[in-house]
């Protein structure tokens, strides 16, 4: 990826540009120290004097209100703020009217950003003073008043905090009044700008030790750059917080969210005291000054997909190649390409108005549909649709181009969605809420609707990052959850009456990928690179957690790795100096899926026996007892020496009735609630008695029979008997009760229960391949 | 007699018996002077044109080669600068060729990467085949 920079013959400034603001992606305007606005339309390149500052007026900074906020009222987002050197702030309307002018600090005003709901915006001045204002110029509160000048600030994400600059530091203060600042030392040198993404909520800082640095907000360092010949003048996020651009002495660099460099530019331009992004994220400004206003192009932007690659050449053009026959496609749109995505067999590519589909068996003929808003922020997929996500709303799309659904919430902000906070499946949506970082809403990818009672699944810790698995069937879909600890949970995105389980997979979890052919999980932890085979075994087996597991060292990965995608038995792995690493795992398990979806679980054994591994071995015991293919299960159990469980199975194999044979298996995975569920839904009383009984759950075991009635006196027996085992007294309440009006004869209960294993014997043949209807047959008959 | 006379009162004849206020030897020499007189004011004035026009080539002279001297301040300067300016494009092109190197080692790190997964791949391929 790198810039394509664009800067005049002739300055058509006079004098040093000292700012630059958009309003849509063809228009800019510029302020300069020659007293004169400047608009750029870029559609003509025609320039236009916008209005003519009093000559005492030296602008130093722009901003156009926030779009997004604006909402109806148009009339407001044709206005930006212009700080000027003589201390005040003037609020300019897009006409040229300076509308109002106000005294707003000693010295400079250096600084002036819009919030990002456009409620209020922030001045910072020379006098060390940073002062916030209500929409209209109105002084609401001075936040800190320094004994230094404050050079940059800006807006944190839920525009409820300020971060600035205070000599070498950095100063988060939050609006509230009370609240302690976080402040830490950034910069050798004094800090000159700022900015901070609210997408991925990463800072950003540069200053005069010619150093750029990339910040998390508690101060933690992430990134910092080698040192340059300059001091850093200017720095800008992308909208999408993808990329950031630093400008210096006729120096322009794109960099990474990572912090290294895509690309750097030398444009003639002088220092580039501004840089500003577009709202679709693929231009830059800079005010450079020698007066020349640059534009700058991010190009060359590649994406990489199985045995295609894309490169974006243009403004308006693609060419994807297919690496196994050298076959180069180019592809021309319209208008500007704003994203791009190549997966699951297809090519989406969004330009300012319309959306292209392409499969990739044809090239020659995508689908095309207009879009309502050209400025889409995010484009995902999954195998059946893809997800476009604009300021106003997410949109599910199918490949064919018709609009599926588009599911929101109250509340949702579209705006600020990224990778890490929403993800698609073929049937389901998940997304981060941002007002509440714990909550995660599901919807149905069908119909846009929320999934099950409408209640969002939350977490208990803020979610940082969430992503659903792609494979299998939609009630089985798992999502994958990292929270604040970087812990990794996975929870079931489907309820049925039950409580959600979720589970821990690890901890100190970088990033993590599902595989896109089957719901393997591979995650980077803690210097390792893991693979979770098969991930639903923790909801199975919770011995053979551990054995599912595929771990590998990740010290050839460097630090910070991250994942950037998982397909088939290939992993695609970003290292933190921005280099692409690739490595593959073993091709069987993936094998191993595929013959389980298909349910051809003798190729399956067939496939474990060839390799004889015992990794796989678990997997293959883990799914064939989640299935309740017992026999297959046996065989897995056996080859994994769990003697225990395969005798545990061998004798559920001997139950006649198919819903006590579930049930047993839900003990086999250790959740003993959902085999009473089982048992008693099925009308199976006595073995959900003997369940109690066995699992020495007396008091559920005797309520069960009281509510019953039947076989209180065998509930008795039991307890008797454990009693005396144990030498112990009975001092239940309820027992002794029971007790006193019950006889205990063994011979009796031993008949009963004979009786009950005579009647499940009795029902019509159920065998292991029993069909749906039988069940409910045997269940009328033993309720009868 | 009469001459002396006439001598005496100032007046003098000539050889062609006209009368004359200056003695005939005089009046010669004055004439010769005058003519010597005239003579030295043509050279004079010559001399002058002479060195008139030397004065303009002179100072023709002397513009060029103030022209010229400028000229090779000038160029002086400007050999300063370019030494200057080619140090900074010599910084520019520094910067961007250690850019091209950081992308070299991302790509030379990505094939290395790949080349270890081919081995791998092929060490799979031939197990494989060696198992049958």
């Amino acid at each position: 990826m790198r810039m394509k920079t664009n800067i005049q013959r002739e300055p058509k400034h006079s004098e040093l540009v000292s700012c630059v603001g958009w309003t849509t992606p063809e228009e800019l305007f510029s302020g300069a120290d020659d007293h004169l606005v400047l608009k750029w339309n870029l559609n003509s390149n025609e320039t236009t004097t916008l209005v003519k500052l009093p000559d005492d007026v030296f602008p130093t900074d722009m901003h156009w209100f926030p779009k997004a906020a604006g909402g109806g009222k148009k009339a407001v987002s044709d206005l930006f703020v212009l700080t000027s050197t003589d201390g005040k702030f003037h609020l300019v309307n897009k006409t040229g009217r300076v509308e109002k002018s106000v005294e707003a600090h000693k010295g400079a005003v250096l600084a002036g950003r819009w919030s990002f709901d456009g409620s209020a915006f922030v001045t910072a001045g020379e006098d060390g003073a940073v002062k916030i204002w209500s929409r209209s110029g109105m002084l609401r509160s001075t936040l800190t008043q320094n004994s230094m000048s404050v050079y940059g600030v800006a807006w944190g994400p839920d525009s409820d905090s300020v971060l600035f600059t205070n000599g070498k530091q950095l100063v988060i203060k939050s609006m509230q009044a009370n609240a302690k600042p976080t402040m830490w030392r950034a910069h050798e040198g004094v800090v000159l700008v700022v900015d901070w993404n609210p997408v991925n909520n990463l800072i950003i800082s540069g200053g005069e030790d010619c150093r750029y640095k990339v910040w998390d907000t508690y101060g933690r360092v992430m990134y910092n750059s080698f040192q340059h010949d300059y001091p850093i003048t200017s720095l800008a996020w992308t909208p999408d917080g993808e990329l950031f651009a630093v400008g210096s002495f006729n120096t322009l660099r794109l960099c990474d969210q990572a912090g290294w460099s895509y690309s750097l530019e030398k444009p003639n331009t002088g220092s580039l005291f501004k840089l500003a992004w577009s709202s679709d994220g693929t231009q830059v400004a800079g005010a450079g000054g020698n007066g020349q206003v640059l534009i700058a192009h991010v190009i060359e932007k590649r994406l990489e997909w199985k045995n295609f690659e894309a490169t974006v050449t243009g403004g308006k053009q693609i060419h994807v190649r297919n690496v196994i026959n050298d076959a180069v496609e180019s592809l021309e749109f319209r208008d500007r390409i704003i994203k791009l995505s190549l997966e699951f067999n297809h090519l989406v590519v969004a330009t300012s108005t319309q959306c292209y589909i392409y499969s990739v068996k044809n090239w020659n003929t995508p689908m095309i549909f207009d879009l309502k808003e050209g400025n889409v922020s995010l484009i995902l997929q999954s195998e059946k649709h893809f997800l476009l996500v604009d300021n106003a709303g997410i949109y599910v799309f199918s490949y064919d181009g018709r609009l599926v659904c588009s599911p929101r919430y109250t509340g949702m902000r579209a705006d600020i969605l990224n990778y890490q906070t929403v993800s698609i499946s073929n049937d389901t949506i998940a997304i981060r809420d941002k007002a509440n970082e714990k909550v995660v809403y599901v919807f149905d990818a069908q119909n846009g609707k929320p999934l099950g009672d409408g209640k969002p699944i939350t977490h208990k810790l803020d979610v940082m990052e969430i992503a659903l698995d792609q494979c299998g069937p939609a009630t089985e879909r798992r999502l994958a959850i990292i929270d604040k600890n970087r812990d990794l949970y996975l929870t079931p995105v489907r309820v049925f009456g039950t409580e959600r389980k979720s589970y821990k997979l690890g901890n100190m979890i970088q990033s993590l990928a599902w595989n896109d052919a089957s719901n393997m999980l591979s995650a980077l932890a803690d210097g390792k690179f893991t693979v979770w085979y098969y991930p639903n075994t923790i909801y199975v087996d919770r011995d053979l957690a551990t054995k599912t597991i595929f771990e590998k060292e990740a010290s050839e990965f460097g630090k910070n790795p991250q994942l950037l995608q998982f397909n088939g038995n290939h992993v695609i792995i970003r290292r933190a100096e921005g280099s692409i690493v690739s490595t593959s795992i073993s091709p069987h398990p993936c094998i191993l899926h595929s013959y389980v979806y298909s349910g051809r679980w003798n190729d399956a054994v067939r496939l474990c026996r060839f390799v004889k591994d015992e990794v796989l071995w678990s997997c293959l015991a883990a799914m064939s007892a989640y299935a309740k293919e017992l026999n297959t299960a046996e065989i897995a159990y056996a080859a994994i020496k769990e003697a225990e469980k395969v005798q545990f199975i061998v004798n559920i194999k001997d139950i006649p009735v198919k819903e006590a044979r579930n049930a047993e298996m839900a003990l086999l995975c250790g959740s003993q609630q959902d085999a009473e569920a089982i048992l008693l839904q099925a009308g199976l009383i006595f073995r959900a008695i003997m369940l109690n009984i066995q699992l020495y759950n007396w008091d559920r075991a005797l309520e069960l029979a009281v509510k019953h009635k039947t076989h209180v006196d065998t509930v008795l027996g039991y307890r008797q008997k454990y009693l005396t085992r144990f030498e112990k007294k009975e001092n239940n309440k309820r027992y002794l009760q029971y007790m006193e009006g019950i006889e205990v004869d063994w011979e009796k209960i031993e008949a009963k229960m004979e009786m009950e294993y005579q009647k499940e014997r009795e029902r019509p043949t159920v065998t292991s391949t029993a069909g749906s209807a039988k069940p409910r047959q045997s269940r009328q008959e033993t309720t009868k | 007699m009469a001459d002396e006379a006439l001598a005496r009162a100032g007046l003098h004849f000539d050889e062609l018996n006209k009368i004359r206020v200056l003695e005939p030897e005089t009046q010669q020499q004055t004439l010769e002077l005058k003519e010597e007189c005239k003579d030295f004011v043509d050279k004079i004035g010559d001399f002058q044109k002479i060195v008139g026009t030397f004065i303009e080539v002179v100072d023709n002279v002397s513009k060029e080669v103030e022209k010229e001297k400028m000229k090779a301040i000038g160029s002086r300067n400007l050999l300063k600068s370019i030494a200057k300016q080619r140090e900074s494009q010599q910084q520019q092109l520094q910067a961007l060729t250690s850019e091209k190197k950081m992308q070299l080692e991302r790509l030379r790190i990505q094939y290395e990467a790949l080349l270890k997964e081919e081995r791998e791949q092929k060490e799979f391929i031939e197990q494989f085949t060696l198992q049958k």
